[in-house]
């Protein structure tokens, strides 16, 4: 699906991490592996610490919550201005009701506000950022607030050296609203449902509930022991995706726009780990340092949740006083890919902060 | 043939490989080095490879001939 819109823009940004850290040497004798190996393994893709909830009671909506408490309290966002809320998240409060909805009642928000839940992974960022310009093309809709959140920690094996390093827990909030400025904002979404089951949970959903069955560990050809209520993942497909798939996508965008790679002042990527964001950069043909990729190092990948996390983080103050060209690309479950270059900037926040 | 064998020399972490030798026989042979022949095969050859296909070539020649032949195809 292209995506081409103009008088829609960004007005603020805020990330919110766990203040809980936790250290890649604090579990790697949980790994089926020597220490020389984990640390081999922790060189290779960038494993530092990363930011997970310190009590599992912890939850996407207790994140959400904290975000907009800052901003509500800050002054930085008037709960009547709010005409939709979107909550993009693979880890929702319940099954029903949708918790954008639990939101929606927690703040009092009046009735005609508009909440919808999305189901989505690493690409969430970009198809919440598109079905938010979407709804500001109706009327009476003239601010989105925008909530990625997930908490996936509990979802993963600590036995499970392929994903257990890299998981981590946050949230983001993000504001986009209807301008008289002449933006233009360009990008695609695609899809590939063959290869839906290259990220996934077996179990917890309709096919297959939490049994005690299900609960069990069994170990894999590596080595790596899961239960099937754990997030597992091919690694191997997921890799040869992404690096065909991501370069082919911007290239076709750039070639399709009056811009060119070189015109984009960051590329703002989703955070799987440094081994892939590095060998992405090399084949885009941009220098490391105009694609940031120290998010899964000091926090973790938080799926949906990384651009925002990658943005605030590195760009916080320069976005809240300037303007720049960026590139947003998210990659993951589903298998979903998107793209969308856009001018980004004075920000009326763009911040991170923890609880 | 012979720039591919230094680089599985790298991957494999010894000096030299012989196309004859066993991928699961050498001592850092792990899902790390698995990774690490994918993006050899990507970034050299531009061909995908799977974890499975990898085992199933069992010999550096055979990882050699099953790039080549994905590469043609």
């Amino acid at each position: 699906m292209k995506i081409n819109f103009s008088n829609k823009k960004i007005t603020g940004m805020l990330s919110i991490l766990p203040s809980n850290e936790v250290m890649f040497e604090d579990e790697m004798h949980n790994y089926s592996f020597s220490e020389a190996k984990s640390l081999k393994l922790k060189a290779a893709m960038g494993f530092k610490s990363k930011r997970v909830v310190a009590e599992e009671s912890t939850t996407s909506f207790d994140l959400t919550v904290a975000g907009l408490d800052y901003l509500f309290e800050n002054d930085l966002l008037d709960k009547s201005s709010i005409d939709a809320i979107l909550f993009v998240s693979q880890s929702p409060e319940f099954i029903m009701p949708p918790t954008s909805n639990l939101l929606h009642g927690k703040y009092g928000l009046e009735e005609r506000v508009f909440c919808m839940d999305i189901n989505q992974g690493c690409a969430g960022f970009v198809v919440g950022l598109q079905q938010a310009f979407m709804l500001l093309n109706n009327e009476g809709i003239n601010k989105v607030v925008l909530c990625n959140a997930d908490v996936l920690s509990p979802k993963v094996s600590k036995f499970d050296r392929n994903s257990n390093p890299l998981i981590g827990d946050a949230a983001a909030i993000t504001i986009i609203e209807n301008t008289s400025d002449n933006t233009t904002i360009v990008g695609e979404i695609r899809m590939d449902g063959s290869g839906a089951m290259a990220l996934n949970i077996p179990a917890g959903g309709a096919r297959m509930p939490v049994t005690e069955e299900t609960s069990e560990l069994y170990e894999d050809t590596f080595g790596n022991k899961r239960s099937k209520n754990h997030l597992v993942m091919q690694g191997d497909n997921v890799f040869n995706f992404v690096q065909t798939k991501v370069p082919e996508q911007i290239k076709n965008i750039v070639d399709n726009s009056d811009d060119s790679v070189e015109s984009i002042d960051y590329f703002l990527f989703h955070q799987p780990n440094r081994f892939m964001l590095q060998k992405l950069a090399d084949k885009i043909g941009v220098s490391r340092e105009k694609l940031p990729f120290n998010v899964v190092e000091n926090f973790g990948n938080s799926s949906g949740v990384t651009i925002p996390v990658v943005t605030t983080y590195n760009l916080g103050e320069q976005l809240e006083t300037s303007e720049l060209k960026v590139c947003f690309s998210g990659f993951g479950v589903g298998l979903t890919w998107g793209t969308i270059i856009m001018k980004l900037g004075n920000l009326n926040f763009c911040r991170l902060i923890y609880k | 043939m012979e720039d591919f064998l230094e680089k599985m020399a790298e991957i494999m972490e010894v000096d030299s490989v012989n196309p004859s030798d066993e991928l699961t026989s050498f001592e850092a042979w792990d899902s790390l080095t698995t990774l690490s022949i994918i993006a050899l095969a990507d970034d050299d050859y531009q061909v995908s490879l799977t974890n499975a296909e990898i085992a199933d070539a069992k010999t550096i020649e055979g990882l050699h001939q099953l790039i080549l032949s994905k590469q043609n195809a």
